[in-house]
Formats: C-alpha cells, structure tokens, sequence
C-alpha cells in the first residue's frame, strides 16, 4: 500500500537515523505518541535559554541572546537627528531583521532569506505595539534635535523559533542600553559630551535620561500544532516537516501583546489557542528570570 | 532632501572624530594604546562548532575584534557553472551595521571576499571534492583592527572544523608602519594612521606564504624584519589554533 506502511514494516530493520530522514512525520509522530521529543524535551518544554549583555563594545547597547541552538545578536547604535513637524518631541526607533549567510545553509550571499523581512516586520510591530518605549524619552531638544535609536538584530546560527530569540534579544539590547551624555555645540549639532579632567566642557542636554524606561516588556513563545499535539519552541528539524505555527507575544503582565497563526495545516481551536498562551504565560515567566538574573550578572562585574 | 521629511530621517552619529595628533606616535615614549608592547600580539580566542546550522565553524577574538566564520559544503556547485574536475571555493565577507564606531550599512566587502578566497586557495586541497563547492562565509560582529587577518586564521579553522583537506592550517598576521616603529596586530586607531601595512598568510609547518600584500612606503630592511616578525606570530597562532582543535576533538569524544 502507501509509505506509511511500507516504513512500518521497514522501521524495525533500519537504522534511526535513515528512519529519521527517509520518514520525518512518522519519526516524530512515534515520539509525540510517548509524550516525548527526539531531543529528550517534553512536548510543552522550550530549550535552554540564555542571555548576555554587553557582548558588542562599539554599540551603546547589545545582547547575545540563545535559545537551544537558536542564537541572535541585537545592537543598539544611537544617532541624532531632527524630528518630524507632527511630533516635534519624539524619537524614533528603526528595528531591522538580518540573516546573514552564516546563520543557515539556505540564506547565499546577494540573496536574502524570505523569512527576514517577515520577522524584521513582526518585531517592529511588536515593539512599537506594545508601548515599551517612550517615544518621548528619545527627545533631546524639542523641534531640533531627538535620537534615532538603530536596533538591528543579527541571526547567527538558525534553529527554529527565530522570533522568539530575536525578540528577546532585541529587548535585553533595550535593557542594556546606555544613552550617551550629549551637549549641543556652537554649529547647533549634537556632541558626545567629552570628559576633561572631571568636568564637562558643556552642559549636557540629557543629564537625566541616560537610561530607558522599559514599561511591559513584551515577551514570546512560537508552539507547533500537529494534529492534538502542541510543541512548545520548535527546532528548525520541527519546522520544516509539522507547519502551522502559533506564535503568542504576551508582556511580563501576563496581557496579550500580539498573536500569530500564519496559515498552515492545522485549523486550531479556541482550546488549542488557550494552551498556547497558557505555556507562554509559563515561558514569560522563565524569561523575565533569565533577563533579571543576567542584568544583576552584569551590576556584580 | 533638505527639509522634506520622509519615512527615513537623515541622521548623524553624535560621536566625535577625534582625529588624534598623529605627532604623537614620533615621541620617544610614546605606548600603544592598549598598553602592548609593540611585538605582542593581542590575546587570541578561538572556538570551533560555534553555528551547528553548518558543515563547520569558528568564532574568532583578538581584542574587540570579533568574527564569525562558517563552512557550508562540499555542496552542488551553482547551475551556471562550467563543469570543473576540481572543487571549487566561494568566499565571503560581510561587516554588520554595528561593527564600525560609526553605523554603517551592513555591507559586502567584496575586496576582503577576494583576499580570502586567494589567502586560502592554496592551501584547500580542492581536487578532493571535485564538481562541487565549498562556501566560507565570513560576519564580522565587530570590527577592532586587523580584520582580514583574524577573518583568514578563523576561516581556515572553519574549514578545519568542517572536515575540508588542507595542505595546512592556514594563519595571517599583519603589521603597520608607524613612523619608525613596527607594530605587529594593530588595532583600528593604529590602522587609521599608519604610514603603511605588512600582511603575512602562511601554512606554517610548511613554511610556505599563501599571500603577502604591503601598502605603503618601506625600505628593504624593514619589510625584512617585518616579515619575521609575522612569521613567527604566525606559527605561534598556529600552535593556539591546533589546540583549540585538540580540545575540541577530546570533548566531542567523551
């Protein structure tokens, strides 16, 4: 008859791992059956997750963020420039997605990856969505002057869930963003502030604002639907062979920020739906400790 | 432009050009700016297997320099290629937004993909994957002087990683001019005023040299005492790389 059977029939004979690559979905539907992932992982469990600040001196602000394999590297260069006649009291943040060519085998160079822009928007949208930033922290002279704050967020190696390790990197790049000190010099431009002998040659500008107030920190979790089974953070393995993906962004109190189901196979119910957001209220919660501790990690050096 | 506002602002970095009197490096006393002597390297960090998406890896740190390498291949050559009976080598180098002091667009350095792929042709033993092709792309998450060589050791590491043959490891050190002293692995303020460069990529358990490129002007016998000066850095890189490969091989086998 059809495949299916024809591999259970082979499966006791052939080795794992031919039987991984010549029959993906039975594989794991074999696991999912016994609870279990082929990487040892509960179906509702998302990887090791790690965070550090500070990884790229020359930005104001950086995070490496990992998840699993999963590794993201967010930097924040701030530069001046004037605002706009609407809101003369405004900055302005421009998030940008990159899948350079080292991250996976199928990005070549001169050819970007089709997932970029998609995630690239995702994440402006959520950051701007979730009111996080003040806008009007970033001002630095009303009407002259105010800050263009540059996240960009750099995948280095992709293994599945890529929003949400570019989220989560691009927050704790937010978390560890340090505003430099800036005076206004003769030609009406902006200046980094010089330090000569102890005091300042101008007064600053921003003596106050050197930090931003990060108010709901939005957070994330991408699951997999596959018949009644919901995997909690996909490997990049996961992704290719069970498509529909639910990814849910909710902030650190526990409000939706953003959902996303871009099409798929599977038509999820309300239930469904219902259990993903309950395991990203779980994973902010995960997070917002992995965040925390590696900030205090970093008031310790 | 002026005036209009578009969706893209023009900005500026607030960030001054210190241009630091050059005069200053003629003195006598005058130190590195990191404080080095000026035959000492900065320390060197390598690890292998840092992308598990690739055939093979290296992540490379020497001072603020820091660049990821990765090896894709041997793989199917691209449809409008002509058949080859040896394989072939495809490099890449690209720079992120963030690398530079100054915010750049993340670009291509097309110049730099060259110099790789020419630094490690020699040394790749390309008959042993013929018709097919090797990728060696290379990111550099920040850019703290001396670039390119630290790009070519971690490249050739890479490689190494993903199992490709080589004659040998392949390592690149470069020096710049200034004035009358010689300073071996500049960093950036170094580089920005140097008065010209020595760039050394060897095998060397071979003693062989795979590119040597001077800029700049010299006189014989400093090229001379250059040149030795990075030979020997070279195979004292070599020494730290094959280690990393060492560690390496004995942790994945426990």
């Amino acid at each position: 008859m059809g495949l299916p059977d024809a591999s259970g029939d082979l499966s006791s004979e052939m080795e794992v791992d031919a039987f991984r690559r010549l029959f993906p979905l039975r594989f794991y539907e074999r696991h999912l059956a016994e609870s279990i992932r082929p990487d040892g992982r509960p179906l509702g469990r998302a990887r090791d997750t790690t965070i550090a600040l500070g990884a790229v001196a020359s930005a104001d602000g950086s995070a490496l963020a990992k998840i699993g394999s999963t590794t993201m590297l967010a930097a924040v260069k701030m530069e001046v420039m004037t605002p706009s006649m609407e809101s003369p009291d405004e900055g302005c943040i421009a998030i940008d997605f990159h899948m350079p060519p080292i991250c996976s085998p199928i990005v070549r160079p001169g050819r970007p990856a089709e997932a970029a822009p998609v995630v690239s928007k995702q994440l402006s949208d959520t950051i701007s969505s979730s009111g996080m930033i003040n806008l009007k922290e970033l001002s630095l002279v009303s009407g002259k002057a105010a800050w263009m704050a540059y996240l960009d967020i750099y995948c280095l190696d992709a293994d599945g869930a890529l929003f949400d390790a570019a989220l989560l990197s691009a927050v704790a790049a937010l978390f560890h963003l340090q505003i430099p000190a800036v005076s206004l010099n003769d030609d009406g431009k902006i200046v980094v502030s010089e330090e000569d002998g102890g005091k300042l040659e101008k007064e600053p500008v921003n003596k106050e604002k050197r930090k931003l107030t990060l108010r709901s920190i939005p957070f994330s979790l991408t699951c997999i639907l596959h018949k009644n089974y919901i995997l909690a953070d996909p490997t990049s393995e996961e992704e290719a062979i069970m498509e529909t993906l639910v990814t849910v962004v909710l902030d650190s109190s526990s409000q939706l920020i953003s959902l996303y189901k871009p099409g798929g196979a599977v038509l999820a119910y309300t239930s469904a739906v219902q259990d993903c957001i309950a395991l990203t209220r779980q994973r902010v919660w995960e997070l917002q400790k992995i965040l925390d501790e590696a900030n205090s990690g970093m008031e310790v050096d | 432009m002026a005036g209009r506002r578009g969706t893209n602002p023009t900005t500026y970095s607030p960030s001054l050009k210190t241009q630091k009197t050059r005069s200053t490096i003629f003195k006598d006393d005058w130190v590195r700016p990191d404080g080095r002597g000026f035959q000492q390297c900065r320390p060197a960090f390598f690890r292998t297997s840092a992308v598990t998406a690739a055939s093979g890896s290296a992540y490379a740190e020497f001072g603020n320099t820091k660049v990821i390498v990765s090896v894709f291949g041997p793989r199917e050559s691209k449809k409008a290629m002509m058949y080859s009976d040896i394989g072939r080598l495809n490099c890449n180098v690209s720079y992120t937004t963030f690398a530079t002091p100054v915010r750049a667009q993340g670009s291509d350095r097309k110049d730099f993909s060259s110099m790789l792929h020419k630094a490690l042709e020699g040394a790749v033993i390309l008959e042993t994957f013929p018709k097919t092709t090797v990728d060696v792309f290379a990111l550099v998450l920040e850019s703290g002087g001396s670039d390119l060589p630290v790009v070519i050791s971690c490249a050739s590491l890479a490689l190494a990683d993903a199992g490709i043959l080589m004659y040998d490891l392949v390592t690149s050190v470069s020096l710049s001019c200034l004035g009358k002293n010689l300073v071996i692995d500049p960093i950036l303020e170094e580089e920005s005023y140097q008065d010209g460069s020595l760039m050394i990529t060897c095998m060397p358990s071979r003693y062989e040299v795979t590119q040597l490129t001077i800029t700049g002007e010299w006189s014989t016998p400093k090229i001379n005492e250059g040149m030795q000066l990075c030979l020997d850095a070279c195979s004292k890189l070599a020494n730290i790389m094959r280690s990393c490969l060492k560690e390496a091989t004995t942790t994945s086998q426990e």
